[in-house]
Parts: C-alpha cells; structure tokens; sequence
C-alpha cells in the first residue's frame, strides 16, 4: 500500500519507477450492477448465475522509467483501467508482481468526491488522508490546489452541488498539485471544459521531468502523442506493442481499422 | 538498483500482509478522526443547536418509552425509568454503528476506486462517529440517575469495561455488515428492522430478571442481552454484573469482531470489482 507522505526520493532519469513482472489479474464480479439478498433467493434452485470471472489481464511485463511518460491505449475492456489499479495498490494482482520505486498519486475515472454530501474541501482533505498525507502536507498544499481548480467560493459548497466539469477539475488538481513521484492519470482529461482542459495538458507537461514517471491512459490519441515518449497497447489483457507513440498508435489504428480523424484523436 | 518502496503480489492465505496493513491503519489514524468530525459536522454538530440535539435526541427517545410503557402502561417507577435511558442509549450506540456501517463501503465508492488504503477504516470511523454521539448521552444518562435518585457506589466503575467490550462488539458488528452490504446491497433497507427486532428482545423497555426462565433460555443467543442487562445493574442499581453476563457479553463481543474483521480482511481485495 502505497503512501504519499512515506517518502521522497531522488529519482535520476532512467531509473525505474514501475516494474511489473508477469502480472495477470483475473476477478470475479457480480452480473448485477447492485446485487441483492432478495433477487439471490428469489433465484434459488433456478441455476441462475449471479458472477461472472473477469480475466482482465494476462502475462503483462513492463518497466516505466523516470522521466518517461508512458501513454496507454487500448479498446474498451482493454485493461487499461485493470492495469493502473494494480500499479496503484488498489487492487491485488492474481499473479506475479509489481515493484513501485516512488510514491504514486492516482487520478483514476472518478477521481475525488468520496462524500458528495461534504465540501470539496473536506473532501480534499480526506482523500489526501487516506492516501497517507498528513494533515500538514495538505495544510501547505491546499491553497495551490483550490487556486489550480479555479473554483472559488464553491470549494466550501457541498460537492452534491458540483457539475461533472467541477469535479473533474477539483480532482484534477489534487492529484497534479501533490507532485508524486509517479503520477497516473486515466481518462481524467475527457470532462471539463476547453480552457480547463488545456491548463491540465499544460500542467502534465511541466510534470514532465527527470525525476517523475507519468503513466496516461486515454482514449485521445493527439493527447497521447504530444504528450508521450512511449506508448503500450493493450487488447483483451495481453500487451500487443510498445514503442513510439507514432508507431504504436499507427499500429493500434490499423488494427481497430480506423483511420487518423477528429473523433479518434480528441476527447468526445 | 534501490530497493522498492512497494511490491504487491498475490495475497496469501485470503489475507494482506498484516503488519504492513496496521501499520498504513496507525499511519492513517488522522483520516478517522477528519472523518468523524466532518461527519458530525454535517449532520450540523458543529453548531450550538446541533450539539443540543445529541442532548435530547436520547431525552426524547426516553421520553416517548416512558409514555408508552409508563404512563400509558399505568406503572412508575424511578428505576425502570433509569433503566430505560441507560440501556436505550448503549442500544443506540451499537445502532448507530450498525447504521453508519452498513453504507460506509459502499458510500466509499470513489475512494476506493481510486486510492490505495485499508478499506477497514471506512466502518472504524463509522463506529468512532457513534461513539461521539454516545458520549452525550452518557454525560444526560447520569443526570438522570442523580435526578431519580438512584444510588451511586465504586461498582459502577465497572462501566468502563462494559463500555469496551460493548465497543469492540460495534466495531464488529459495522464491520462485518459493511461487508455484507457490498454482496447485498438490500441489506441497509433490512436493517432498520433488524435493529427494531433487537431493540425489542433485548433487556431495554423490560428488566432482565423480570422475564421467566423459559423465555430467558433462548437470550443466550441474543449478542446484546447480557451487555445490556450488565450496562443496568451497573449504572442503575450501582451494582457489580454477574460473571456469567461479562463472560457471555466478552464471548460474543470478541467473536463477532474476529468473524467480521476476517471476512472483511479477506474479502476487501473484491471491493473495487464489485463496486
């Protein structure tokens, strides 16, 4: 379990920050989104099944260097979310294993907002808790983290009262402002509007130094490539390429036979 | 090469390694108490009148017993109303960590996707949030027992353990129905009526030793029935509790916790998948 405020180290470029060696994750999830005690025994001695086995990945090995910004593509179910979890700590892999040289700060999909019913200030300071910041690190942190998302008084409004785009830009700002060793950001780009969405584009690349390792997971294939060094593709679990964004993409491209346009470079 | 800060790998045996897991729990003890205490502010604790009405939430609740059995019921007596407030707030203390438990998962939806962290400290601090509203309760429980006159004496400090074991049985209790609820989510909409059924077979709105022996067999099953019936004697007849009442209420406490903080333990790894 990964803890912000445990360490911080020097990293020289070159040197890795991630390993992941043979990493398979298979799961079992529930075939109903909210599953239920009635609907179980309603169903008793029917045969009806009520969890289906997720392989989500198989056999992945990789190494991320510092000062890498590794972009990962993929289809929908890829595993690219799957991938970043375990990377992350949050969830265990089913076999082999992950080495993690650095603190790691994640902005995954849904980002902060634990309890909407509390301010996003609250919620700043929980989520920077749970993640083993102390309360002194977030007092330093919070004031760049409430100017970067640039929403004012509505920072001491409860965040059941947030648009899509505020949250995203709330949790954008967390995850960008406490400057970890590894940042991993997935799909956190695609809410928010123009103006904000290139303040973070602009913000991940002053991340880009010797001393961090960004891991991007996106469907924007323009944003993978201008802000990446190196790109993997996934397909159903397994690791089909890695290399150059150009020629990763292009591959990737050709093989979900689409062509290079609008709707498959940007955030829709 | 340097060493790695963190190397996940396969659980074993259903468990993550427990002495790094308690030691990120103690690394974070200070989301548990940001926790409770933005918890309670919403809940508008932090204001003067919100605090007022942890005061007489309870007194109101007694009240309305003491109309019912009391007054409509046609007895009166200053003890079984002394009995009546104590045993109902401790009742409400495991209540309430039942009622703050059951959701505190599934309600942890966007952490848990996104940050790495023992998952236990979602219903710890459900129950830390119900131990605040307790205390109170506590502070109105001895008021009361002063104002009725009921006799004070060095057993009552028997309190303390009682309070402990009926802590750690709330802790269980939240931590394993947190769990559950994530599997059946229907589980919250049943509790109410679970909470109501143990509200009214337990040693509450009725003395212990007033009910037959042939209806008191079957308490044994009941978890709660001698923690309460030791909570009366203690801090209503200022008496010491029957060993038979600690050791039953100790059992049950320990076991419950055990159950649940393995079943949560093993099982917390499946949260982010199925939530």
């Amino acid at each position: 379990m990964i803890s912000l405020s445990d360490f911080n180290h020097e990293h020289s470029r070159g040197s890795i920050a991630v390993s992941v060696q043979d990493l398979g994750l298979t799961y079992t999830t529930s075939i109903e989104k909210k599953p239920t005690l009635k609907a179980r025994l309603k169903s008793l001695g029917r045969g009806k099944k009520h969890t289906r086995t997720v392989k989500a990945l198989n056999a992945i090995t990789l190494d991320v260097h510092y000062g890498t910004v590794l972009g990962i593509i993929g289809s929908n179910g890829a595993g690219k979310s799957s991938l970043m979890r375990v990377i992350s700590g949050i969830v265990p892999p089913t076999k082999g294993r992950v080495e993690v040289y650095g603190s790691v700060s994640t902005l995954l999909a849904l980002g902060v907002g634990f309890n909407p019913a509390m301010t996003g200030r609250e919620n700043v300071y929980l989520g920077g808790l749970a993640a083993g910041m102390s309360q002194s690190e977030i007092d330093e942190k919070f004031e760049a983290i409430a100017d970067f998302s640039e929403l004012g008084e509505a920072i001491d409004a409860p965040m059941r009262t947030y648009s899509s785009g505020m949250f995203a830009r709330l949790a954008f700002s967390v995850a960008a402002i406490v400057e970890p060793d590894i940042l991993i950001v997935d799909e956190a780009l695609s809410t928010g509007d123009a103006k904000f969405k290139e303040k973070s584009l602009n913000r991940m690349k002053e991340l880009r130094t010797a001393d961090r390792a960004l891991i991007l997971v996106s469907h924007a294939l323009a944003t993978i490539e201008d802000l990446c060094n190196e790109v993997i593709w996934l397909n159903q679990g397994q690791l089909m390429a890695r290399g150059k964004p150009a020629d990763v993409i292009a591959e990737y491209q050709k093989f979900m036979n689409v062509r290079k346009s609008a709707s498959s470079d940007e955030d829709v | 090469m340097s060493q790695p800060v963190v190397v996940y790998e396969p659980f074993k045996a259903g468990l993550p390694p427990m002495r790094e897991y308690l030691r990120q729990l103690r690394h974070r003890r200070g989301f548990i108490s940001e926790f409770a205490r933005s918890e309670l502010r919403e809940q508008n604790f932090g204001s003067i009148f919100g605090q007022l009405w942890l005061v007489l939430n309870p007194l109101l609740l007694s009240g309305v017993y003491f109309l019912l059995i009391y007054v409509i019921g046609g007895t009166s007596d200053a003890t079984r109303f002394g009995h009546l407030t104590s045993t109902l707030f401790l009742f409400y203390l495991i209540a309430n960590s039942l009622t703050g438990g059951v959701k505190a998962i599934t309600s942890g939806q966007r952490l848990i996707l996104n940050t790495s962290f023992p998952r236990i400290m979602l219903p710890l601090s459900a129950v830390v949030v119900a131990i605040f509203r307790f205390i109170p309760t506590l502070v109105v429980a001895l008021v009361i027992h002063a104002i009725l006159g009921l006799p004070f004496s060095w057993q009552m400090l028997w309190a303390f353990p009682i309070l402990l074991i009926a802590i750690v049985m709330s802790l269980g209790m939240a931590i394993l129905i947190s769990c559950v609820n994530v599997y059946f989510r229907d589980i919250s909409s049943m509790l109410p009526y679970l909470t109501r059924s143990l509200l009214y077979l337990s040693p509450i709105l009725f003395e212990a030793k007033k009910i037959s022996s042939s209806i008191k067999q079957y308490e044994i099953v009941n978890p709660i029935f001698y923690l309460l019936d030791s909570w009366s004697r203690v801090m209503v007849h200022a008496e010491a509790p029957t060993a038979k009442g600690m050791l039953h209420a100790t059992i049950f406490a320990f076991t419950i916790f055990i159950i649940g903080t393995y079943f949560f333990l093993s099982r917390e790894r499946d949260f982010a998948v199925r939530l």
